[in-house]
């Protein structure tokens, strides 16, 4: 079949011009500023405690305040890690005690709702938008954790049921490598900026800009320096953000909580010089606190059987340790992937992986960091 | 049900049974092709591949319609073979971290690639190359109904980049088998 010459043009002209229409077209990000700082008035405490256990083991936690006052978490458990029976928890602590956990993502369910085959479910990342509960997961069809894509699903009814997760396409080889561990930070026009990061054949930190309608506007490798991962952010104000990484370099001696900073809202990142804090190539987690400062959570220079926090005054130019709140001489022992959240009633609530075996949550005030730290 | 997912599955329940339709089943080819689709749908097939390939470009899913519709099999020559192949591999080789560079990314935003997507579109006409740039077009809606988030998914996928490996190996195999 001969086709009129002026017809293949002619869709051509259509098709460029609706797809013109589609194409966004966003201003530059702005991150939501943070509140104005106002000092913690709470009186020293500390209190521990694990979190009811889903099964034998327990990894990555993750921390979201919802609109109630509740504080919710999500984590990801089976019979070991990587194995297929390993699903996404989700349980809320009201007044003090945590619910039992319930699945709120498996594989079967994923797949299901992907039309796609998945072999394991890893890390979770929950985030309160103040309308809707998000969460992000990672999953693996083929391979290791470099293996991984990202899936999202939302709750309108702050974690009770969950819409069907959608696999977000990040990747043009085959969709891998795109992992999530920390939570997003607002932005001005009411999307969201998502850190992620990549394992496969180089590790970088990357950047997600969401429009307030979910979809994937921008994507921005935040340093290609081939050894960091599993960034965390904090914003100072509607330009000027702080990301520190892991350090995944596989150099002598113990590595150092890398950073990168970007003064443009999240849309060009620049490599920082690595903090004064160790990092045994493991997850870190950041918060700007009520007050103004910022509070890392992370492991020592050993390995994980330290879990310590650190504390800044000045936006991260210089920091202080903090208490630690966990200690085993066994370097075997771990206690790690933290996630920090500060409440609105203003606590700071602190979730970890526990020995592999469960997540424990711990809460404090502000106050207590300052009592303890050295 | 998400439209994307959908479209995925589908869309690799036709590629197999395109890739079906491409053994040496006589006049039966296109019924066989066909009637595997549904079978690859149901068997798992296509969701294995869907979950380890990812969502298929358009131009690879009208490739196969192409080959499920022809009365003989009918693949593309191996010049845009070589230029796809050439194009692609540090394509990928820079999406992945290869470089600072991430040219994946400008497909989020996709007006400039669109602009560029006009004196190619000239060419493809001006060389009467209609099939490309009728795959081109068809490519850029797929884009404007929102089932992809980036340009370049829309346009190829490493399983066409496999397809036009394929194809290079049979030219270097059989120079005579294929049209230019």
């Amino acid at each position: 079949m001969t086709l009129p010459r002026w017809l293949p043009p002619l869709l051509f002209v259509l098709a460029a011009g609706a797809a013109a229409w589609r194409a966004p077209a966003p201003a530059a990000p702005a991150f939501v500023p943070p509140a104005a700082a106002a000092p913690s008035g709470e009186a020293a405490f500390f209190a521990a405690a694990m979190l009811p256990t889903a099964a034998p083991s327990a990894h990555a936690a993750t921390l979201a305040g919802l609109p109630d006052g509740r504080v919710a978490a999500a984590w990801f458990a089976g019979s070991r890690e990587g194995a297929s029976d390993v699903a996404i928890w989700f349980a809320t602590l009201d007044a003090g005690v945590w619910s039992m956990p319930r699945a709120i993502a498996t594989r079967e369910g994923t797949a299901a709702a992907t039309l796609g085959f998945v072999r394991k479910l890893g890390n979770p990342v929950l985030y309160n938008d103040g309308a809707r509960l998000h969460l992000w997961f990672v999953s693996v069809a083929l391979g290791g954790w470099a293996g991984s894509a990202v899936n999202h699903s939302v709750s309108e009814d702050a974690g009770k049921t969950w819409a069907p997760p959608v696999k977000l396409q990040t990747s043009p080889f085959l969709n891998i490598s795109t992992l999530v561990r920390a939570p997003p930070l607002a932005l001005a026009d009411g999307g969201l900026g998502l850190p992620a990061y990549h394992e496969f054949i180089a590790k970088h930190g990357e950047w997600l800009r969401f429009s307030p309608d979910n979809r994937i506007i921008d994507k921005v490798r935040m340093v290609h320096d081939r050894r960091t991962l599993q960034p965390a952010v904090a914003a100072f104000d509607a330009h000027h953000a702080l990301a520190v990484l892991r350090d995944g370099g596989r150099g002598p001696g113990p590595g150092q909580i890398r950073s990168a900073t970007s003064d443009d809202g999240g849309q060009r990142w620049t490599a920082a010089n690595a903090l004064p804090l160790p990092n045994p190539n493991a997850s870190v987690a950041m918060l700007r606190l009520h007050s103004g400062r910022l509070l890392i959570a992370g492991n020592g220079a050993a390995n994980r059987n330290d879990l310590l926090l650190w504390i800044s005054d000045d936006a991260g130019a210089s920091w202080r340790a903090g208490p630690a709140v966990e200690h085993d001489a066994d370097v075997s022992a771990e206690f790690s992937y933290p996630a920090l959240l500060q409440a609105g009633d203003g606590r700071i609530h602190l979730a970890y992986t526990w020995r592999r075996q469960g997540i424990k949550h711990a809460v404090f005030s502000e106050r207590w960091l300052d009592g303890a730290a050295q | 049900m998400n439209p994307t997912a959908l479209y995925g599955f589908i869309a690799h329940g036709v590629i197999l049974g395109a890739l079906v339709a491409l053994l040496p089943f006589g006049a039966k080819r296109r019924l066989i092709g066909l009637m595997a689709i549904p079978v690859a749908l149901a068997s798992g097939a296509a969701a294995l591949m869907h979950g380890v390939v990812g969502t298929p470009s358009l131009t690879l899913l009208v490739i196969a319609i192409w080959q499920l519709a022809a009365a003989r099999p009918s693949l593309p020559g191996w010049r845009p073979a070589l230029a796809l192949i050439a194009f692609a591999i540090p394509f990928y080789a820079m999406a992945l971290g290869a470089g600072p560079l991430d040219p994946y990314a400008a497909g989020y935003q996709p007006l400039p690639l669109l602009a560029a997507s006009l004196p190619l579109a000239a060419l493809l006409w001006w060389r009467r190359l209609d099939r490309c740039l009728l795959v081109l077009a068809v490519d850029l809606a797929g884009y404007a109904s929102g089932l992809f988030a980036n340009l370049w998914d829309v346009l190829f996928d490493p399983l066409l980049v496999l397809l036009a490996l394929l194809l290079l190996v049979m030219q270097l195999v059989r120079p005579h088998r294929l049209p230019r």
